[in-house]
């Protein structure tokens, strides 16, 4: 536990530490189990308010900058994340889950306005600039996908008084969209260094979007070091990956997985079966993977970047300090005390690179136990109705944890609050501390559901509601709407820690989408026979059978027949008169 | 049971047909019993039963299915617009008022001076488009008017350019940089006698006048001409070489906006230099000069430094067709302002680069300039090109003064504008007659009025800052009403499209309404005639 705090003030140390500067980066590494990586890319720059102001910008991105401007937007937070945080096996997240956003996209911000309506316009524009610079459907997040927490976020310390009177939190997400490379290349243009130079060098959307879950987030909030004269705007920049080391060393000409050679296979000679064609693996757990920067990230970390003058070392690594770690040369190591964690400092210039043999080693660094676990998942069956149940585990065994769990349910979802239930350890108790409902308009804005939950230590709460799913218009569906509508995820915040689950796919009744022909086919063939009938009812004359008209087909082909023989028979007596002629 | 079945019926008439000659064959009908005569009520109920369907379908199912189906087109004043477009409502014509200051001449003399001098411009200027008129500025003192130009308007508007007439000993012409003030020294032997109608002075003053104001009038006769102006507007043939300048002018130049965003940008291909004083060099060389431009457009400005920024093309030389490629738009975050200010952008790249022929700078058409500069410490050259890149972006005239050539530029722009936004009527017009299933929203006809009025303003008040405003009011309006988005995006139903709709319904229920009819005509033609041979 020691080592882990020391690890915890190093990061603390970086993250808060390094304001008087204007730039910083630093890339942390941690292998996680089994054969997994956590890449930690973390870019901080500042800019004074009054530069800001007159819009002079130099590690603060323009393009940046002038949206945040013209949306009057005081603090923004914006988050593309991919795949799922496997808590169990990987332990707490990065930064305390604090830089990263649920599956797809989530939008976050203050914007200063007086109204409610001037805050919503505001807003609209900041999405649709948003959605313009980083390529992504921002636009997308329209009434009905934008929500105003009320207990889950709370702004930064840096605002001025006057203006956190007028500051409205709006917060929007877009569960369905797919987070690429098209995001992450404007996500680059931002940094100063702009993955030419420094940590941002090894970032390739080849492998970022390979990841097993990634994370980038982009945050601009306000510091004030003393008092309102010193104020500074900070852009934060991380990105957050984890890579399958064994997936990554594969080569990009020749992906494909192949077997172990029989050379290289580790068998259990105790066994009694073991022959030349016959094996049993041995364990490898107490062997760690051998890596290198260039193999995982498909080239090595090309020179420091220049504008990080702060002197913090640029890339850490969190292994004990037994395991065996090489350098390329010119780059300084220092290891921490703690006995987990080293940092390197890098030449100006020249590649840098790390690698980390094969090495039996049964010393791992520890994992950081998470506060919560979290999961949920639809209950129930059928088109019209359904539920959500969502299982929330405090695995301390001293501490009770106090946290707001937030849903924004799209409007077609129709929650029934009644149902609404907390269940702790199976037994049916008043955990709910607080709760802040605001119900869905149908197409105007979807439902928010905060809830304060208290769960005592070393116990279960399970959370679960019914719903009843709406039927939509024709042309209210996406396309593929048979795959189902995403749901976004559930937030939980303890504190300063953030969890988010993972999202949902809801099934909604579809139609046939080749249904107007066919309504209006059916319905006229309808509306022809009715009419027909009355009709002909009306104006129609009933006589007996051998009263009536008969009408038969030869009667008509013998008329014609002789109308065509009359014809035939002028014709020749013309043709008679003209040959005496 | 009983009924004859398909079979029976026709076996007579085989038999029969067979037997007897072919051309009997039109009688054979099969003998069939005649049933009773109708009534005269019930005929008549059905002929009324009829005719209601009929008059259900007219009255109430064709007006709901016009109403119901048609696209609104709210009417547009249709002549005014083309008369517009065609430049019959408006005739653009710049009186230029020029005062002549001249204290040390007797009142007649000037007066004598003024004459000749009007003359001498008359009979030099063919264009009547463009007009110097003369006037003698009034003395402090003086209450009553003493030209023959109606003075009470002349107060009220501008005076383009200030003649001063000061004796000297020769005679030379002098233009002030920052006011609009041309003084014109003269030898006393030079002023005019009375009799005299024509004099070295005045003819003097003539020329220089023209000179003057040359570029202006080739601007305006450009404008004009490439106009659909009626041709007699546009006198004179502009030479090659004129016309050719002027059309680079054009294509060089943006178009007007009351708001312009300027974004400077150092790049740089290296780390370094990181920072630049451009804080202080903009607040030296820039800011004076867009002050002046406050009364036509305003600016914002921004600032911004990009490290490793690769240009587009590679080596130390750059050849003419490489400079369009040298903006690398990929990688260069130069992304257009938001909000409705048009950007210009003003790049200094850090190197040693050099354009063939020894240049180091050069203008992006409508959308900013570049200068390759390798030494950051001086920023004061780079700012001088940028203030004249701007210059000629905005659409500036090359020669004379700045206080002339921002009047130049006012009355340029606004016959630009006025001519622009009665360009749009006509294709509005003509847009609206060649597509007649697109909707016209009230919107549009709305943006039309406030066009026309504002076209009607500008063109009275043409060549000064309430014509700019006013033609800028009426390009905007025109703009969004020819690109109205609900018009813009219409709405296409194919034929085929429309009989599918249609036809599932109107067959089978049209069939029986038409055969009703036909029946009912027929029955009424057998009656008649039936009725005839028995009377």
């Amino acid at each position: 536990m020691r080592q882990l705090q020391s690890l915890l003030f190093v990061i603390g140390f970086f993250f808060l530490g390094t304001s008087a500067s204007d730039y910083h980066e630093q890339l942390l590494l941690r292998p996680l189990h089994p054969s997994l990586l956590l890449a930690s890319f973390n870019f901080q720059s500042n800019t004074s308010w009054e530069s800001f102001e007159q819009q002079n910008f130099r590690y603060f991105p323009r393009s940046l900058g002038q949206i945040l401007q013209h949306a009057n937007t005081r603090e923004l937070h914006l988050r593309f994340s991919l795949g799922r945080w496997d808590a169990e096996s990987w332990g707490a997240r990065p930064w305390g889950g604090a830089r990263e956003g649920g599956t797809g996209v989530e939008l976050w911000a203050w914007v200063e306005a007086e109204t409610d309506e001037e805050a919503n316009g505001r807003w609209l524009t900041l999405t649709n600039a948003l959605s313009g610079l980083f390529c992504a459907s921002l636009n997308f997040i329209d009434s009905t996908r934008t929500t105003r927490p009320v207990m889950s976020f709370q702004p930064s310390e840096g605002h001025a008084n006057s203006t956190l009177e007028n500051l409205h939190l709006l917060h929007g997400t877009l569960p369905r969209e797919v987070v690429c490379t098209e995001n992450l290349t404007p996500f680059l243009k931002l940094l100063p260094c702009k993955g030419k130079a420094g940590i941002s060098s090894l970032l390739d959307g080849h492998k970022l979007f390979d990841a097993s879950w990634q994370s980038m987030s982009i945050d601009v909030r306000p510091i004030c070091a003393a008092g309102e004269s010193d104020c500074q705007l900070q852009i934060t920049q991380t990105i957050d990956m984890v890579l399958d080391i064994q997936r990554s060393k594969r080569p990009r000409d020749n992906p494909i997985p192949r077997p172990v050679p029989f050379e290289e296979l580790k068998c259990d000679h105790s066994k009694p079966y073991n022959s030349h064609d016959t094996c049993y693996p041995l364990d490898t757990a107490a062997q760690e993977e051998g890596w290198s920067l260039s193999q995982i990230f498909g080239h090595s970390l090309k020179g420091s970047c220049p504008l990080a003058t702060d002197g913090v070392d640029p890339v850490c690594i969190n292994v004990p300090h037994a395991r065996h770690v090489f350098t390329s040369n010119g780059a300084q190591e220092h290891k921490d005390p703690g006995g987990f964690l080293r940092c390197f400092g890098l030449a100006s210039e020249g590649d840098f690179d790390i690698t980390l043999p094969q090495q039996d080693i049964s010393e791992k660094a520890p994992l950081e136990q998470p506060l919560l676990y979290a999961e949920r998942s639809f209950i129930g069956y059928g088109q019209e109705r359904g539920g959500v149940q969502a299982i929330l585990t405090n695995p301390s065994p001293t501490q009770s944890v106090d946290f707001v769990y937030m849903e924004s349910i799209p409007w077609f979802m129709k929650l029934y609050l009644h149902t609404l239930k907390a269940k702790i350890n199976g037994l049916d108790k008043d955990v709910i501390q607080e709760m802040y409902y605001r119900p869905a308009l149908d197409r105007k804005r979807g439902t928010q559901l905060e809830v304060r939950i208290l769960i005592p230590a070393n116990s279960t709460v399970v959370l679960t509601y019914d719903f009843e799913k709406a039927i939509l218009r024709y042309t209210e569906y996406p396309p593929d709407a048979n795959r189902g509508f995403d749901i976004a995820p559930a937030v939980i915040t303890i504190g300063n820690v953030s969890i988010r689950t993972t999202s949902l796919l809801l099934p909604l009744p579809t139609p046939d989408f080749s249904m107007p022909y066919n309504v209006i086919i059916l319905t006229s063939t309808v509306m022809a026979l009715s009419f027909g009938f009355v009709f002909n009812l009306l104006v129609r004359r009933f006589v007996a059978v051998d009263e009536a008209d008969q009408w038969d087909v030869r009667s008509v082909r013998l008329k014609i027949a002789a109308a065509a023989r009359r014809l035939l028979l002028r014709f020749r007596k013309r043709a008679v008169v003209k040959k005496d002629q | 049971m009983s009924a004859p079945t398909e079979d029976e019926v026709p076996n007579p008439l085989e038999a029969e047909g067979s037997s007897e000659a072919p051309s009997n064959a039109v009688h054979i009908a099969p003998k069939k019993k005649e049933p009773p005569p109708e009534s005269p009520e019930s005929i008549r109920l059905r002929s009324l039963v009829i005719a209601s369907f009929w008059a259900i379908i007219i009255l109430v199912g064709l007006p709901i299915w016009w109403r119901t189906t048609t696209i609104y087109r709210a009417s547009l004043p249709m002549d005014q617009m083309m008369e517009w477009a065609d430049g019959k409502a408006c005739r653009p014509v710049f009186p230029l008022r020029i005062s002549i200051e001249a204290e040390s001449l007797q009142d007649h003399e000037a007066q004598h001076l003024l004459r000749t001098t009007q003359h001498a411009l008359d009979d030099l200027n063919e264009f009547s488009a463009h007009h110097l008129r003369l006037q003698l500025s009034q003395p402090a003192n003086a209450s009553i008017s003493i030209t023959g130009l109606s003075a009470g308007v002349a107060e009220e508007e501008e005076v383009a350019l200030t003649i001063r007439l000061l004796p000297g000993t020769t005679t030379q012409a002098d233009l002030q940089a920052y006011s609009p003030i041309l003084d014109i020294y003269y030898t006393p032997n030079q002023i005019p006698s009375s009799s005299s109608s024509a004099s070295s002075l005045a003819n003097y003053i003539a020329n220089t006048l023209r000179g003057l104001f040359a570029e202006e009038q080739a601007m305006i006769a450009y404008l004009l001409s490439t106009s659909s102006a009626p041709p007699e507007r546009s006198p004179k043939a502009l030479s090659p070489d004129v016309a050719e300048s002027l059309a680079k002018w054009t294509t060089r130049s943006m178009k007007y906006s009351r708001t312009y965003h300027i974004t400077f940008s150092l790049f740089t291909p290296t780390a370094t230099p990181s920072s630049w004083d451009i804080e202080a060099a903009l607040e030296e060389h820039m800011k004076p000069l867009l002050a002046s431009f406050s009364e036509i457009s305003n600016f914002t400005i921004d600032t911004q430094v990009q490290l490793y920024a690769t240009p587009g093309v590679s080596g130390n030389v750059l050849k003419k067709e490489d400079l369009s490629g040298f903006i690398n738009a990929a990688e260069w975050p130069l992304s257009p302002s938001i909000g409705g200010a048009p950007t210009v952008n003003f790049i200094l790249y850090v190197g040693d680069m050099e354009v063939e022929g020894g240049g180091k700078s050069w203008l992006i058409p409508q959308w900013g300039g570049v200068v390759i500069q390798s030494d950051m410490s001086d920023l004061r050259p780079a700012m001088l090109i940028f203030s004249n890149q701007l210059m000629s972006l905005l659409g500036a005239p090359e020669a004379g003064s700045l206080p002339l050539r921002l009047m130049t530029l006012v009355r340029v722009r606004s016959l630009g504008l006025l001519l622009k936004a009665s360009g749009t009527m006509g294709s509005l017009a003509r847009l609206t007659l060649n597509l007649p299933s697109i909707s016209i929203p009230r919107s549009v006809a709305d943006g039309v009025y406030t066009t026309i009025s504002h076209l009607r303003k500008a063109c009275d008040g043409l060549g000064g800052k309430e014509g700019l405003e006013n033609a800028r009011i009426a390009e905007e309006a025109a703009e969004k009403a020819f690109f109205e988005k609900s018009m813009v995006a219409m709405v296409y139903f194919p034929d085929e499209h429309k009989v599918a709709v249609y036809l599932p319904l109107l067959g089978p229920v049209g069939v029986p309404l038409v055969m009703g009819v036909l029946k009912e005509f027929k029955a009424w033609r057998k009656r008649r005639r039936e009725s005839r041979l028995v009377s």
